[in-house]
């Protein structure tokens, strides 16, 4: 016992170098460099879905952000080579500089179209992940969102946002239509037939709400497959609408004279209340924060329009963004931290930004490709998407939340506006 | 004395234990007067917990106004072309007609094209001036400090310089895959240390503190290896940089 003590205190204490520490944060999170081989069809109906499979799939995983889908022109391995990892020469798609590859087999079944998926890490030249999938043999398309989500889901443990819907306006020739749409701008659907309709929103459940001067006022209006039914008609004009992640409840912006407010009615439009309350000011586009008890909305009562955030019931109003003087279109993300928003900079050009909800810190998504407006966040917050008028005509293009892949969605462009993105 | 007394096996007194009990009082004692000492004569505290050095490089530039938007982190343009590489198109001779055309009573005096031509080059030459003026403009518009670096990545300066320049060279390479997931993100942190030799050159780098996903182990690493050689250390860190290296703390 004593002796253990005496190795205790005898022990000469070993003064440890310190040397300085340096923190390095703000990772280039890049793509990881995928292979997607092109699909081996095994009959020919598979033949003839296989191009329309081929170019969704790649899409996916080029527009969501995670990968840099490599050019096939730069494969090295054989086009005919096995799906299964002992058939798979992995040193050549290593040489190609892939870290994963996908390989596809599409084969139909009577009516219905399957596709099996197998994800290979390259280095490693195991297999990490297959599935399979059947949908009606019209839906190659939706075949490859299903796979593509699955892939997505393996890497992020996440949904994937590629079975998810949009809606946006279109230019016509009598006015502006609605078109709802898959994620990626496809199998567009016209909602509407003439006179001029925008600002749509998706609404929880199905359906789709949008401001219409079909009945001469510009009122709210919604559709669900059938004829749109009027659903707040108030004041001179209702804009904006945005209903609350539970669909029980939406926010609109009723216009007056030069004066508009923020109101808040039941989802069939009954029961409207008016949240703010700012006389000679324009209190417009409102956005709900995920859990239901915030909304943001944009507001001159400064000066110029500002971002601002009150809670559901029109209290505890606060302002969000004190750089710029033109800051319009707020999005809340689904993850509850970030708005994204489109401002006028000093150089008057129309960008993207977000605001953190937490800090007020800014955060510019967009820079020197011509005008981009109009964000709206995927469901699962990843991605935005947006117009721009960057290659000829305002299209629609999706990028991640901070900013980076900005990407054209495969959809004609002219005159495409004011996109609202749900599951 | 008998043989079994003289026997090596035989319990005698001996001192040890004395001794022992002696050194440990001795050494007791030493340790309470230093506390007391210590706390009769203290100082100014001694925080052993390391901060990190928060350090960048500045940038060569003006500040920019706090209440602009921000604008995205620019990286230092090329250097500006020479005058005489500037490209003007020449323009396109004009066509000409060679059927020869009989004057009628009625016809107008054509009105000569050659306007167009000269009309071109002065656009060519205004388009090039402009492009160069604007590259310029750029560079007079980047945001940094009168006494920056043009090797600078920050709007501010921050810490050590050196430290600072580590900073720069190393964020330059630091990669990682997107597929990591959001979640996962949040609670990464690895630690590298690393050893600078005179010349800048790496002497080796080790990870002392492993976040726990292989991917972003090997990130890191990476990034430290890609940006390697360094610039020689300056004279006050040389020696500590050889010898004890300097810690790197990675958080996406």
């Amino acid at each position: 016992m004593f002796s253990r003590i005496a190795l205790l205190v005898l022990v000469p204490t070993v003064a440890l170098a310190q040397r300085p520490v340096i923190e390095i944060s703000g990772a280039n999170f890049r793509p990881m460099p995928l292979a997607v081989a092109a699909p081996l069809t095994q009959d020919e109906g598979a033949k003839t879905s296989s191009a329309e499979f081929d170019a969704a799939l790649a899409f996916d995983f080029a527009a969501c952000g995670l990968f840099q889908v490599l050019d096939r022109k730069s494969f090295l391995a054989d086009p005919k080579e096995g799906v299964t990892a002992s058939t798979i020469q992995f040193q050549r798609w290593t040489d190609v500089g892939a870290e994963s590859l996908v390989k596809t087999q599409l084969s139909t079944d009577g009516a219905s179209l399957r596709a099996d998926l197998r994800l290979f890490g390259v280095a490693a030249g195991r297999e990490e992940l297959k599935v399979s999938e059947s949908v009606p043999s019209k839906d190659a398309r939706r075949l490859a969102h299903k796979l593509a989500n699955a892939v997505y889901k393996h890497f992020t443990r996440e949904t994937g946002p590629f079975e998810t819907r949009l809606t946006f306006t279109r230019k016509s020739a009598s006015g502006r239509d609605v078109y709802v749409s898959d994620w990626d701008g496809k199998n567009a659907q016209r909602i509407t037939n003439g006179d001029v309709n925008v600002l749509p929103t998706l609404v929880p459940g199905g359906g789709v709400a949008f401001t219409s001067y079909r009945s001469k006022k510009p009122f709210l209006f919604i559709s669900k497959g059938g004829e749109p039914t009027q659903l707040i008609a108030k004041g001179s004009m209702v804009t904006g609408a945005a209903f609350s992640p539970d669909g029980k409840r939406v926010a609109v912006s009723v216009s007056e004279g030069e004066n508009a407010e923020i109101f808040l009615a039941n989802a069939d439009g009954s029961n409207i209340t008016k949240l703010t309350d700012t006389k000679f000011f324009l209190n417009t586009s409102p956005t709900w924060s995920p859990d239901g008890k915030k909304i943001a909305f944009v507001s001159n009562r400064a000066g110029n329009p500002q971002i601002y955030m009150m809670n559901a019931d029109g209290s505890g109003a606060k302002r969000l963004t004190f750089q710029g003087n033109y800051n319009t279109t707020p999005s809340w993300s689904p993850r509850g931290d970030l708005i994204a928003f489109t401002a006028r900079d000093e150089r008057n050009a129309f960008d993207l930004f977000t605001v953190n909800v937490e800090n007020n810190k800014v955060a510019r998504l967009t820079q020197d490709a011509s005008g981009n407006e109009e964000p709206v966040f995927s469901p699962n917050g990843r991605l935005i998407m947006f117009t721009s008028t960057r290659g000829g005509g305002r299209g629609l293009y999706v990028m991640t939340f901070d900013g980076n892949n900005q990407i054209a969605l495969p959809m004609e462009k002219g005159d495409v506006t004011t996109p609202d993105w749900a599951n | 004395m008998t043989a079994a007394a003289q026997s090596l096996l035989h319990d005698r007194p001996t001192p040890l234990p004395m001794f022992v009990a002696v050194s440990v009082a001795g050494h007791v004692l030493a340790v309470v007067l230093w506390l007391i000492v210590g706390w009769l004569f203290a100082g100014p505290r001694v925080d052993l917990t390391q901060t990190p050095i928060k350090a960048s490089l500045v940038r060569l530039g003006k500040p920019r106004d706090d209440k602009l938007l921000p604008r995205k982190e620019e990286e230092a343009p090329p250097p500006a072309p020479k005058v005489e590489e500037v490209a003007v198109a020449t323009p396109a001779p004009p066509k000409v007609d060679t059927a020869i055309k009989i004057p009628t009573k009625d016809a107008k005096p054509e009105k000569a094209d050659k306007k167009d031509g000269a009309k071109d080059a002065k656009k060519s030459l205004f388009d090039a001036f402009a492009k160069s003026g604007k590259q310029g403009k750029v560079l007079e518009e980047l945001e940094g400090a009168a006494d920056g670096d043009v090797d600078g990545d920050s709007a501010k300066q921050e810490g050590e310089r050196y430290f600072g320049l580590l900073n720069a060279v190393v964020k330059r390479n630091y990669d990682v895959s997107n597929t990591i997931d959001e979640a996962e993100r949040r609670r990464l942190r690895a630690e590298v240390a690393l050893r600078i030799g005179a010349a800048g050159e790496l002497i080796d780098v080790s990870l002392t503190k492993p976040s726990g996903n292989e991917q972003f182990d090997s990130a890191v690493i990476g990034a430290v290896k890609k940006a390697a050689p360094f610039s020689a250390p300056p004279e006050h860190l040389r020696d500590s940089l050889k010898k004890s290296g300097v810690a790197i703390v990675f958080t996406p």
